[in-house]
């Protein structure tokens, strides 16, 4: 980033938030994460890395508990936004406000739900004084951090055709960024930015074309395209100086039967950038063309400032449901790097644009195909870290071999169209190195389905969990275990940090409580 | 860590499998199911007797057009996927468009009585409750497609399965215990899977410990992470070390399971599930 572009629209965004008290500084969301955690990912580049080395590899020994906060109310898969000294988090249809030094509510909001998949929610997006989340029936609640009193809802999607709404609202100037999910009954996938003041819609974007459209020569007709899926699982990250949202598109339907709908299928599993403004493709890069395992491509396209092949450049990196990590120019969306981090058993090779080319061998079939990975992947919705000093890449990976079924043989298949039954799962912490795509360390973590993220810290620490109920902080260039503790639950989020009146904390979840911790005061 | 771990069990591949199998819970108790997908409960069935009337009626009535199954056909429209069919209750919406057709859309109308009307409601709402909940797709005999001679001669040689199983003592009616679609999961790694029968069968891990004092326990492994290992011993009593403390060895029966699965190609599994339903 130039430094006269980056301090130009930060002196903008001071000036015009400095009033709000309670309220967020949209200015925190252009710098790197202290003493705020202001969205998703702490801040735009979906790095997850913090500059605080309060805590730090050689007394993260001492890292002790300074309060419980129990939300009783199922697994918590939220990341908690931190602002003045506030977490915001939920779990489906709940919201919390919870004093970030001591863990005392101050507020619970609950959402009157009239159905829809309850799976989980990945957390809040703030604009000032006001909160946005997505419930499980497609609602974009709109509350008053101040207060939780809701100031509007309004509707985003069908549930009636088993649409419903996980992600994050990510918020950039005043456009709200929101995504649907839902893979059952072919519905298209969408990208939509909502006011902030009024809820309405500025723009949407398909993740599928339009009839005549470029990318409909990858669907065999109108009618696949327009129930074609391409969910938008996840939240996005944002490049200030290039003004580009990097957003991330989930499997083509139906799922797993691909007979119906030839072609790539542009532009699900896919990475894409988007004008924030208009909702207009700059360029897209597909991580899975003609998907069928249900490998989704919704995982963070993080954004790394660093050295490739002896040159500074601006990359985009993602590990992906399908076993590869990729590393993009993001100016432009050329493809640099396309490595499997697993072992995996379905690609030929890549194709000229560095795509995987899927061995059609692999596909589910009536009598089952043996396929690694598993429609879980080599990863999933549990969100990596990028370290800049040490250069690597931190995930929750998996290793996994799954039998795929082929249920719909019918020439226009349905809904999944097909299942996989999981035979066997390694799970681990992995160090990527992001130059090469070379794993550096991989840190079993045991059997189980839980998903942990990571945290980075410019304390030499790497922070994530293990199966058996531990949160975890490694040395992030050996992936040796430097401190544990047994929290009696799985991490299922994403762990943060922020400094308040001169101290670090750490904020982790175990199934459905909020523990904090921090240094013991001198 | 794997390279630490290794150290100490001498089997990196193994700690995987061990943990996997040593860790009772109800996720892996079960088939597992992708979480983020996972519905809550399902929806009453449909009344089969209406819905098979209704996919009759259908058929002749209306599948020129919308295709026999309702998934689309000459002109007319999918009607799984349809908005109305999908924001229909009992046939509210539905009986309007049948009674009064569509002349905008080409669509004549249907002099049908209430109950037809009904019973084609209950057969599209049947088919999109398929579609909707992937629970309900069914695995079925067909997958039963290889080659049994192929299928022994990779159990007796090429997979070494003859060196622990038998067609006539451990495997013995194997076929009678399982459906085909459960004896292909197991054979290629059997977890606590629940049979046809719905029991839930274990495969214990066993453990030897060392203590630096020389005192050694075998038995069964509770709990094995990077911190702790417990154990039964003989006398069923429970103990557990610091990791770090003790020596171990892993006695993993499914070790082998583990190695095949990198080696199969799909004709092998189709053949040896051809070879295993034979065992009845």
């Amino acid at each position: 980033m130039k430094p006269s572009l980056f301090l130009t629209s930060l002196a903008l965004a001071c000036c015009s938030a400095t009033f709000l008290g309670q309220g967020l500084d949209s200015a925190k969301l252009l710098q790197q994460p202290v003493d705020t955690w202001p969205t998703f990912h702490g801040d735009y580049s979906g790095r997850r890395h913090s500059p605080l080395s309060q805590v730090n590899s050689a007394n993260v020994k001492s890292l002790s508990l300074a309060w419980v906060y129990r939300a009783n109310q199922g697994s918590i898969k939220s990341t908690p936004l931190e602002v003045n000294g506030v977490l915001y988090f939920t779990v489906s249809d709940h919201v919390w406000a919870v004093d970030a030094r001591t863990g005392r509510e101050l507020w619970h909001y609950a959402w009157k739900s009239a159905g829809g998949i309850h799976i989980g929610n990945r957390g809040v997006g703030i604009y000032g004084n006001w909160l946005f989340f997505e419930t499980p029936d497609n609602h974009l609640v709109s509350l008053d951090i101040r207060t939780g009193k809701e100031r509007w809802n309004k509707e985003i999607a069908d549930l009636k055709l088993e649409y419903f709404s996980t992600m994050s609202p990510v918020v950039i100037r005043n456009h709200v960024l929101i995504g649907v999910s839902g893979d059952s009954m072919d519905v298209p996938g969408f990208l939509e930015s909502r006011d902030p003041e009024t809820g309405d819609v500025q723009w949407r974007w398909y993740t599928t074309p339009r009839p005549g459209q470029p990318g409909s020569e990858t669907w065999p007709n109108p009618d696949a395209m327009a129930h074609g899926g391409g969910m938008t699982w996840m939240p996005g990250t944002y490049d200030p100086e290039l003004n580009l949202l990097y957003w991330t598109t989930g499997n083509p339907n139906p799922v797993m039967a691909g007979q119906g709908r030839e072609g790539d299928n542009l532009w699900t599993c896919s990475i894409v950038a988007l004008n924030p403004d208009t909702g207009k493709l700059a360029w897209y890069f597909q991580a899975s063309p003609h998907d069928t395992h249900d490998w989704d491509a919704v995982q963070v396209p993080v954004l790394i400032d660093g050295e490739f092949q002896g040159k500074p450049r601006k990359l985009l990196a993602q590990a992906s449901r399908n076993g590869y990590f990729f590393v993009l120019d993001r100016t432009n969306g050329t493809n640099l790097l396309s490595v499997p981090y697993i072992d995996i058993n379905w690609s030929k090779g890549l194709d000229a644009k560095g795509s995987p080319i899927r061995d059609p061998k692999k596909d589910p079939s009536t009598p089952g195909t043996l396929v690694s990975p598993s429609a879980h992947g080599g990863t999933n919705w549990q969100t990596p870290a990028f370290n800049p000093k040490t250069g690597l890449f931190y995930l929750h990976a998996e290793k996994s071999y799954s039998v795929f079924f082929l249920t719909d043989t019918d020439p226009k298949p349905e809904g999944y169209g097909g299942r996989d039954d999981k035979v066997w799962a390694a799970e681990f912490i992995e160090a990527i190195d992001y130059q090469t795509g070379k794993v550096r360390w991989t840190h079993d973590i045991g059997p189980g389905s839980a998903f942990m993220s990571i945290l980075s810290t410019a304390g030499n620490l790497v922070f994530s969990g293990d199966n058996s109920g531990n949160v975890l902080a490694l040395d992030p260039i050996s992936g040796r275990t430097l401190w544990h503790a047994n929290l009696g639950g799985v991490m299922n989020n994403g762990p943060i940090t922020y400094e308040l009146d001169g101290r670090q904390y750490l904020v982790f979840a175990a199934d459905d409580s909020l523990f904090g911790f921090t240094l013991p005061a001198n | 860590m794997l390279r630490i771990l290794q150290k100490h069990i001498g089997l990196s591949v193994l700690l995987s499998s061990v943990l996997f199998a040593a860790q009772p819970s109800p996720a892996q108790s079960a088939r597992p199911t992708p979480p983020k997908r996972t519905s809550a409960n399902l929806p009453p069935a449909p009344d089969q007797a209406a819905a098979d009337r209704g996919h009759a009626l259908f058929g002749q009535t209306c599948g020129f057009c919308h295709g026999k199954e309702a998934n689309g056909g000459d002109g007319g429209p999918d009607l799984i996927r349809s908005l109305l069919v999908n924001h229909d209750e009992h046939g509210e919406l539905i009986a309007p468009v049948v009674l009064n057709g569509r002349s905008d859309k080409g669509m004549p109308k249907f002099d049908l009585t209430p109950q037809q009307i009904s019973d084609i409601s209950t057969f599209l709402h049947a088919r999109n409750r398929y579609v909707r909940y992937r629970q309900l797709y069914q695995v079925k005999e067909d997958i039963v497609t290889g080659d049994v001679t192929a299928g022994q001669n990779y159990f007796n040689t090429t997979g070494g399965c003859a060196s622990c199983h038998s067609p006539t003592a451990d495997l013995a009616h194997i076929a009678n215990k399982y459906d085909p679609e459960a004896l292909l999961v197991r054979f290629l790694y059997p977890t606590r899977r629940p049979s046809a029968a719905g029991k839930v069968t274990t495969v214990d891990i066993k453990v030897d410990i060392k203590l630096p004092s020389g005192q050694s326990f075998s038995g069964p492994l509770k709990h094995l992470d990077e911190f702790t290992v417990s154990m039964y011993d003989s006398s069923g009593d429970y103990h557990i070390w610091p990791r770090e403390s003790v020596s171990l060895q892993i006695h993993d029966p499914l070790a082998a399971h583990l190695e095949l699965l990198p080696k199969y190609s799909d004709e092998d599994i189709h053949n040896l599930l051809a070879y295993l339903v034979t065992l009845k």
